[in-house]
């Protein structure tokens, strides 16, 4: 990922030049990305694939707590992006929010589907923790992001963390949480609807038609 | 703010089920003021999956790079895009969920207050929510499964799916008259002459909604008024009954 930085030195120009190029916008550029492979654009996939694939596996992982899982339903998830394209409205908000409904959908569909929900019970009760994929990389803007809503989170209330973090990590539904945390099922939705306001104002997130 | 409305938070994590989706969805039909704050919430909800960014394994990009290229895209016309409603591309409809469209009717409301009854040992509960709700869903996503509805002359509505080859069904009552101090609502599968309590609502409550097990060969699902907790055997003649086949 960082080309040209270390080797073959150019002698008084190396140093110069740290500045790094200004960030593309990664909202307008994965909306028009999304626009052109709704028009068929190969290419464009293929961009959008190497922007959104880390996330959209790495979700899937988290919620599914099973590689080999997880990298079903990312692939089933990146292909019904293809698939589906066209149904993209700009109007109605940011491609990778649009490619990351769907693949939070589809894990927390796999998640409570009951082959899949007796696996993980299993695994859970087994005791058996998650095997981290070994080759974890990780690259600059993406790192400041994730830095960003970690941060956000850490501003949540504990109880509003923990709902939050449950359904959208955990892949359980209100209920559930209301069960795991021994809460009141009003109490549980109010905590992840004032959760995620705090969340939207930490992380700046406006909505622009 | 309505109940339903208090499902946004829950409802963009994907934390309702398929019936509460759907009651949920017809809810912002209605609530002009509700889809900007679901389109920040889903914007909001999406930056969660950024700190889970990991290199997902070599074969995945060959494979749906592949996939891709044999998989025909939907085509989707001008017409298509204004015709679809809000928010509408937003979501996969399944049929699961149209069914539950198609359940919930004119409730705004549906909740499970039958189930929320029961919240007692915590990890019993779960498992039994995760286990209603799967089984829930299967009623309504199975081939056989037929749905009628009754209106109750007092006002409100039984709606009933039932499945014969799972032996279950789902029941959701609607828009009943609050029934007095101390009386509440019960459902009974009908077999001829003999009923069976198939559930009692909350005292106090005009709506909620139930799974039904054991429908094969049952005739009729119908409501009577009871005192709360429910009866033995109903005592009075059903204020609605829908058939059940």
């Amino acid at each position: 990922m960082t080309e040209g930085d270390s080797a073959g030195d150019v002698p008084g120009r190396s140093r110069l030049h740290a500045v790094p190029p200004a960030a593309p916008d990664p909202r307008a550029e994965t909306d028009g990305l999304l626009r052109a492979v709704a028009r068929g654009d190969e290419a464009a996939f293929e961009r959008l694939y190497d922007i959104v694939s880390p996330r959209v596996y790495g979700l899937a992982r988290r919620v599914l707590r099973d590689p080999a899982q997880a990298e079903e339903v990312a692939q089933e998830v990146l292909v019904e992006v293809w698939r589906t394209a066209a149904r993209f409205d700009p109007a109605k908000g940011s491609a990778t929010a649009w490619v990351f409904t769907i693949a939070h959908r589809r894990a927390v569909d796999r998640v409570r589907s009951e082959q899949a929900g007796a696996e993980r019970t299993r695994r859970v009760a087994a005791g058996s923790v998650e095997t981290p994929y070994d080759e974890v990389a990780e690259e600059a803007a993406a790192r400041l992001e994730r830095q960003q809503v970690r941060h956000c989170l850490d501003v949540l209330t504990e109880m509003q963390r923990e709902a939050i973090t449950l359904a959208y990590y955990g892949g359980h539904s209100y209920r559930e949480v209301a069960g795991l945390l021994g809460t009141a099922l009003p109490t549980v939705k109010t905590r992840m609807r004032d959760g995620l306001i705090r969340l939207r104002d930490c992380l700046g997130v406006e909505f622009s038609r | 703010m309505t109940d339903i409305h208090a499902l946004a938070g829950a409802y963009v994590l994907d934390a309702v089920d398929d019936v509460e989706r759907a009651a949920f969805v017809r809810h912002l039909a209605g609530c002009e003021s509700c889809a900007l704050e679901l389109a920040e919430f889903h914007e909001t909800a999406a930056r969660l999956a950024d700190p889970t960014w990991s290199v997902p394994p070599p074969a995945l990009r060959t494979s749906v790079l592949a996939e891709m290229r044999r998989t025909p895209q939907e085509r989707q016309g001008p017409v298509g895009r204004a015709a679809r409603g809000r928010a509408g591309g937003w979501r996969r409809r399944a049929a699961v969920a149209a069914a539950a469209v198609l359940l919930v009717g004119g409730a705004g409301t549906a909740t499970w207050t039958v189930q929320e009854q029961r919240v007692r040992d915590a990890r019993t509960e779960a498992g039994a929510a995760r286990d209603e709700a799967g089984r829930i869903r299967a009623v309504l996503a199975a081939p056989d499964a037929v749905v009628r509805t009754g209106a109750v002359p007092a006002g409100g509505r039984l709606t009933v799916v039932a499945s014969p080859s799972r032996n279950e069904g789902v029941a959701l009552l609607d828009g009943l008259t609050v029934p007095a101090a101390g009386r509440a609502y019960q459902l009974w599968l009908i077999d001829g002459a003999t009923a069976t309590s198939a559930g009692v609502l909350p005292a106090g409550r005009g709506g909620g909604s139930t799974l039904l097990s054991g429908v094969r060969g049952k005739g009729l699902l119908g409501v009577t008024e009871e005192p709360a907790g429910g009866s033995a055997r109903p005592t009075m003649t059903p204020l609605v009954a829908v058939a059940l086949a």
